[in-house]
């Protein structure tokens, strides 16, 4: 047991050192690339440049406010996402006729590209955050309508037959047996859908804004400014990981 | 009074038919027995003989049969409030604590935490759990687990505890154990108790009658009253008595369980010709 303990920490230490090597690695190649001069100036600035970027945007007042609304978007798009696709799920799951009848459309479009759908949203929503936040939701709506759908089929019938033995209501049912048996794949629509929607909301802002982390990213493009570009990737990645651990903190499973 | 009124649960006439690829199935064919009051019977008959549809039908779980089943002389239509019942397979709810899945049917019924709380840790006591308050089912043995579903049954008061072989996935020692406690329970309760099983021995150790079914389709085919002294336990599984009884109802079961084996045979043999 204790070479078992050794050799995983071992495995654990290879990993690391691996993980850390090719950061190294990258960095450099990165690095000389950028030295070289062999692309178009500016395309690959050096790193330096860029840590340079994303201290004067830190700094910046100007820059909080457009995280802030672009967080706000994501933020209302989960909410209402995973809301409408947690009810939609859950009808779809508990019904087999409206399962069969209405679950392929979801399967289809689910994987579209929903940015299809954002000259209709800007008609209706206009160009401020509203758009943003139909991307957004309408993002986050299928992979967790999908993932919950799939998951009340996967709801052991002993349980719900417990429920049904102690009389319980259709209201009783869902709050007692169904959200709580529910809670693995909610928090896998919650992981995908908190992506896609942050996503959805970086995209339309790209697209068509004028305001937001997404407006910020185009104009730096526009204007050349690749340090301030990369600059302002990176706070959004960042942004998007720190919205994933965050998820994967709060939805604990217990007594699973 | 009359005789009607003198049973806690009457099951009468009750014919189930499934249709299956197959054709018709008639899964129960004209079942009635009646349950007194504060009586412990055991309905035992070989797997597939229609038990658990039966359990599901006194339950309230399963409808379009024929005949009726009668609480306090009323029909049941649905899952009825003085029914409890303990199911088969694995049915504590993962999510909660022994505690809470105790209190389950208290909580919905809307009572305030102290008060379910403290009933509830009256009930595992009962059931010999305390201790074991706060671990949730994974951390619990199978044993434990069905002990916790028979306190959450019996959280909710029911004036009949249904029960459709709560032991079988455990253990030969386990289940004699468990069976004890049943026992004790049932006792200190007077609670009225049909124990679905389909061991003859789990059968003659608990109840005070035994109602033996016939294979496909089931049917009652004999009662057996079971004259053992009260109260008892495990050890009378080694008296002169208890093995009488455990051959009178083996040679009815034997024929039945006989017909079972060689059903399943001629499926075997008939799909592993494909
Ligand atoms: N929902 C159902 N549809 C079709 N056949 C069923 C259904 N439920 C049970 N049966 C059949 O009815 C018979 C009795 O089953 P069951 O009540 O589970 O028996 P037991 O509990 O005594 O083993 C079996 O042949 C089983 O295949
Ligand atoms: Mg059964």
């Amino acid at each position: 047991m204790d070479q078992a303990r050794l050799s995983a920490r071992h495995f654990l230490g290879s990993v690391t050192a691996l993980r850390v090597a090719t950061l190294i690695v990258l960095f450099l190649a990165w690095e000389a690339v950028a030295a070289s001069g062999w692309l178009f100036e500016g395309v690959v600035p050096s790193s330096f440049k860029i840590g340079a970027a994303l201290w004067d945007l830190l700094t910046s007042g100007a820059f909080y406010s457009n995280i802030e609304l672009t967080l706000g978007e994501a933020a209302i798009s989960v909410v209402l996402g995973a809301g409408a696709g947690i009810a939609v799920g859950l009808a779809l799951g508990r019904s087999r006729f409206a399962g069969t009848a209405f679950e392929p459309y979801l399967h289809y479009l689910a994987p579209t590209p929903k940015i299809v759908f954002l000259p209709i949203l800007l008609v209706l929503f206009g160009i401020g955050p509203g758009s943003k936040i139909a991307m957004g939701t309408l993002s986050c709506f299928f992979p967790m309508a999908l993932s919950v759908a799939s998951g009340v089929r996967q709801v052991d019938p002993v349980l719900l037959r417990v429920g049904h033995s102690f009389n319980l209501g259709r209201v009783a049912m869902i709050r007692k047996i169904y959200l709580p048996a529910l809670v693995p794949p909610i928090a896998t629509g919650l992981k995908l859908g908190l992506g896609v929607a942050i996503i959805g909301c970086l995209l339309a802002e790209i697209k068509m804004s004028n305001r937001g982390l997404g407006f910020l990213i185009m104009q730096y493009y526009s204007q050349f400014r690749i340090p301030y570009m990369y600059a302002a990737l990176i706070v959004a990645f960042a942004v998007a990981a720190l919205g994933n651990a965050l998820i994967a903190r709060f939805v604990r499973l217990p007594g699973r | 009074m009359s005789p009607a009124a003198a049973s806690a649960l009457v099951v009468d006439g009750v014919t189930k038919r499934f249709t299956t690829p197959d054709g018709a199935l008639t899964a129960l064919e004209d079942v009635s027995f009646a349950v007194r009051p504060g009586e412990f019977l055991a309905l035992i008959g070989p797997s597939g003989c229609g038990k658990s549809t039966l359990f599901n039908i006194i339950g309230g779980l399963t409808g379009g049969f024929e005949g009726q089943v009668r609480v306090d002389g009323a029909p049941i239509d649905g899952a009825h409030r003085a029914i409890g019942m303990v199911f088969q397979e694995e049915s504590t709810f993962p999510w909660r604590t022994t505690l809470d899945n105790v209190a389950f049917p208290l909580e919905v019924a809307g009572m305030g935490k102290t008060e379910r709380y403290a009933r509830a840790k009256n009930l595992i006591k009962l059931v010999g759990l305390d201790g074991f308050e706060n671990r949730y089912p994974a951390e619990l043995s199978g044993g434990m687990r069905q002990r916790t579903a028979l306190a959450r049954t019996l959280a909710a008061e029911p004036r009949i505890l249904l029960m459709d072989e709560p032991f079988a996935a455990l253990d030969e020692q386990t289940r004699l154990l468990l069976g004890d406690r049943l026992l004790q329970i049932q006792q200190a309760l007077k609670q009225t108790t049909l124990l679905i099983t389909h061991s003859i021995a789990e059968a003659v150790q608990l109840a005070d009658r035994v109602v033996v079914m016939t294979y496909r389709p089931g049917r009652v085919k004999r009662v057996f009253d079971i004259d053992l002294p009260r109260p008892r336990n495990s050890e009378i599984v080694s008296s002169a008595a208890f093995g009488h009884y455990v051959a009178q109802i083996w040679n009815d079961l034997r024929e039945e369980a006989a017909k079972g084996l060689d059903e399943s045979e001629a499926i075997a043999r008939r799909t592993g010709q494909h």
